[in-house]
């Protein structure tokens, strides 16, 4: 085992996939020869050539629509989208055609496809390269939504996608590309998609994460254990399908529950989690379920960023709004 | 019935002919073709000069900024500045002025102050601030995403007889795009007054022209919604100059569509976020030093007697007092309050941003009792 970070832990996942089956195929704008912007592709194309690593057109509906077709016709392609804020000119395809094709034609096709994506704020990037558009995807069925925050999950995770029979949308939190280290196993091994994990224990509330949030609730968590308050943060991992069994174990153990997360709360995931969760445990739980998420507005530009995507801070006072709160 | 081979021939039939042209006024040396020469009157010319020596000094200046951590990721346009300064010269200020992220230069050559070209690319949203008196649309980071908003402009004007063009500027990458496809089928259908001015500076971050289309030329793909077609030198203000003035004239008389492709150069990096050199040679980038569009220029307006050393020095001087006003100022505005991101949302907030607002509101005045954040300036913009 290395230590290694979130990037190298996603450029050895690709590295392993396309050693190990010359269906997988990386394309992309910028991804060859540059490496990816953040050089998360890093190398590839020097190993497996150009015909594997493919430089594309700048085009990113494009980019996805002939994802879908490699992946009809045999491939295993996977795809990169450079910025989370160019996602909505590709949503033509994952609409449309991503979660549907299987059930279209009856069972026949099927898309093994994944697509990669930065994702989230707080790197002083400029306009629409910050973004937090999970909600798009995971109100999409027929399509699976995964993001890690180690970078052991970054490379099971990206494996399991790539070996997945379906579409897999694969979100890397950007701010940990380089920021997060762990040891990541040398094997090629899978994160199974739909488990949650527990990032660390705790009795009193359960904290619900994902993403680069994760290391903000475990901040939150620390400054909340001097006040005396124990906080399980689980790091959700994979938002479609949901680890519903995960969430209920220690929503269950706790009593309550808070959903911390970097997209505006209007119509989020969050607010999806947060619904499961008083559908199925009204009666366990000691308080309503609390959301701290960014601002029902556009993200502001890199200096007024930090207010607007939650901080500790906020997290520390979602937890104490919501301890202060009795269901009756 | 009759049989095939009782048929009389069918030859393949030419039923569309299209030829691309490249419009080239100056030499590499700033000498001029006298039969092509545009008939610009002097002062329009010398407006350009100065604004296109204002506009790479500026770039400089930038780009250090940058280094020096005073500045977020810039896109520098050095290279560019006959295709962002000289198209923007040819229109009224009713025409659209529709530019890309990388378009400061178009929107300093509308009258835009720069320092609000800085505040933006130093992370504060009020950097966007255009005279007011022009139709300058903001700049759309999605690239190409623009383009069809673009046709829309022309479209209005259109039908409101205001006899004002759009100019929207692209790159070579956002060519590739469907938006440039759908872009221009609407404006030749609608006989619309688009310009399309393609700044072909042969790289797409780190994608050679070569690879973003097969085609000769992207010239060429107006031909396909019958719009005008032409290749210009973009480092030859004058060729520029010409093809946009035409392009202009066409669109104010109702003959639709042009496409403009300028062939330049990106001297620099893609942004300050991009290294160049990991995917292109030094070798390249100095041969297109040798077709500076500034150089080419200035040597042009001094053959022509337009333009004196003492001149040039003139305008080097002003550009750096006008620049280092600029900086003072951008680095005098007051850092933004976090409460102005709640303002111009909706013409009228809702409740819910209403009620953000003041929890946002709590949490300084939380920080600001842990001494985490300093005294505030007071909230800007229209709120609720």
């Amino acid at each position: 085992m290395a230590q290694k970070n979130l990037l190298q832990g996603i450029n050895d996942g690709l590295r392993q996939a396309m050693e190990k089956d010359p269906r997988v195929v990386v394309l992309g704008e910028d991804v060859g020869l540059n490496g990816g912007v953040f050089r998360v592709t890093e190398g590839l194309q020097k190993q497996f050539g150009a015909e594997r690593v493919v430089d594309t057109p700048l085009a990113e509906l494009g980019i996805v629509g002939c994802t879908v077709g490699l992946a009809l016709a045999g491939m295993r392609p996977v795809c990169e989208i450079q910025f989370d804020g160019f996602l909505p000119a590709v949503m033509d395809q994952v609409i449309c055609h991503f979660g549907r094709m299987r059930n279209r034609s009856q069972g026949r096709n099927s898309l093994p496809l994944v697509l990669r994506a930065p994702h989230g704020g707080l790197i002083h990037a400029p306009e629409h390269h910050s973004e937090s558009p999970e909600a798009y995807f995971t109100h999409t069925p027929g399509i699976k939504v995964v993001i890690p925050s180690t970078p052991e999950d970054a490379k099971g995770l990206l494996i399991a996608a790539i070996n997945d029979p379906d579409p897999v949308v694969y979100f890397e939190p950007k701010r940990l590309y380089r920021t997060v280290k762990g040891e990541v196993p040398d094997a090629y091994f899978e994160t199974p998609i739909g488990k949650a994990r527990v990032a660390r224990e705790g009795t009193d509330i359960t904290v619900l994460s994902w993403g680069a949030m994760v290391h903000t609730c475990l901040k939150a968590a620390e400054e909340l254990e001097k006040e005396g308050v124990s906080c399980e943060v689980v790091d959700l991992r994979t938002l479609t399908p949901l680890d519903w069994a995960g969430i209920a174990a220690s929503v269950e153990k706790t009593g309550r529950a808070l959903v911390a997360h970097e997209a505006p709360n209007t119509g989020s995931w969050a607010a999806e989690v947060g619904a499961l969760i008083h559908e199925r445990l009204f009666h366990k739980l000691r308080a309503p379920v609390q959301r701290v998420g960014a601002w029902d507005i556009r993200q502001p530009l890199f200096q007024l960023e930090k207010y607007y995507i939650p901080d500790a801070h906020r997290v520390v006072r979602g937890v104490k709004k919501l301890l202060s709160r009795q269901a009756v | 019935m009759a049989s095939a081979d009782q048929r009389g021939p069918m030859p393949l039939t030419t039923v569309h002919e299209a030829k691309t042209q490249r419009l080239e006024i100056l030499d590499v040396e700033g000498r001029a073709d006298a039969a092509l020469e545009p008939k610009a009157p002097k002062e329009k010319l010398l407006e350009i000069y100065r604004k296109m020596v204002s506009i790479r000094a500026f770039d400089e200046r930038a780009l250090k900024l940058q280094r020096q951590g005073r500045l977020g990721t810039y896109p520098q346009i050095i290279g560019q500045e006959a295709t962002q300064i000289v198209p923007a010269c040819c229109l009224e200020p009713k025409d659209w002025l529709v530019p890309t992220y990388r378009g400061q230069g178009a929107y300093f050559a509308r009258g835009m102050q720069l320092r609000y070209s800085l505040l933006y690319w130093g992370g504060d949203d009020r950097g966007v601030r255009f005279p007011t008196e022009n139709n300058d649309l903001i700049f759309a980071i999605p690239v190409g995403s623009h383009m069809t908003q673009a046709a829309g402009l022309a479209w209005a004007e259109k039908l409101k007889k205001t006899n004002a063009v759009a100019l929207c500027w692209l790159g070579d990458g956002a060519s590739s795009k469907g938006d440039f496809h759908e872009a221009l089928t609407f404006a030749g259908v609608h006989k619309l007054p688009l310009i399309m001015l393609i700044e072909n500076n042969q790289w797409a971050i780190s994608l050679p022209r070569a690879q973003q289309c097969a085609a000769e030329t992207l010239a060429q793909k107006a031909f396909g919604y019958g719009a005008h077609g032409l290749q210009v030198d973009g480092n030859d203000a004058l060729a520029v100059y010409k093809a946009v003035s035409e392009a202009v004239t066409r669109g104010r008389r109702g003959e639709g569509p042009s496409v403009i492709e300028c062939l330049t150069y990106r001297m620099g990096h893609h942004t300050t976020a991009d290294d160049a050199s990991r995917y292109r040679s030094a070798a390249e980038v100095e041969g297109w030093k040798a077709k500076d569009p500034l150089s080419r220029y200035t040597k042009y307006l001094k053959a022509k007697g337009l333009l004196t050393d003492a001149d040039v020095e003139a305008a080097l001087r002003d550009a750096e007092a006008m620049i280092v006003e600029e900086v003072k100022a951008y680095e005098a505005f007051p850092k933004p309050n976090p409460l102005d991101m709640f303002a111009n949302n909706y013409a009228v907030a809702p409740w819910m941003l209403v009620e953000q607002r003041a929890e946002l509101e709590e949490v300084l005045r939380e920080k600001q009792s842990r001494a985490e954040l300093p005294e505030l300036p007071p909230a800007e913009g229209r709120f609720p």
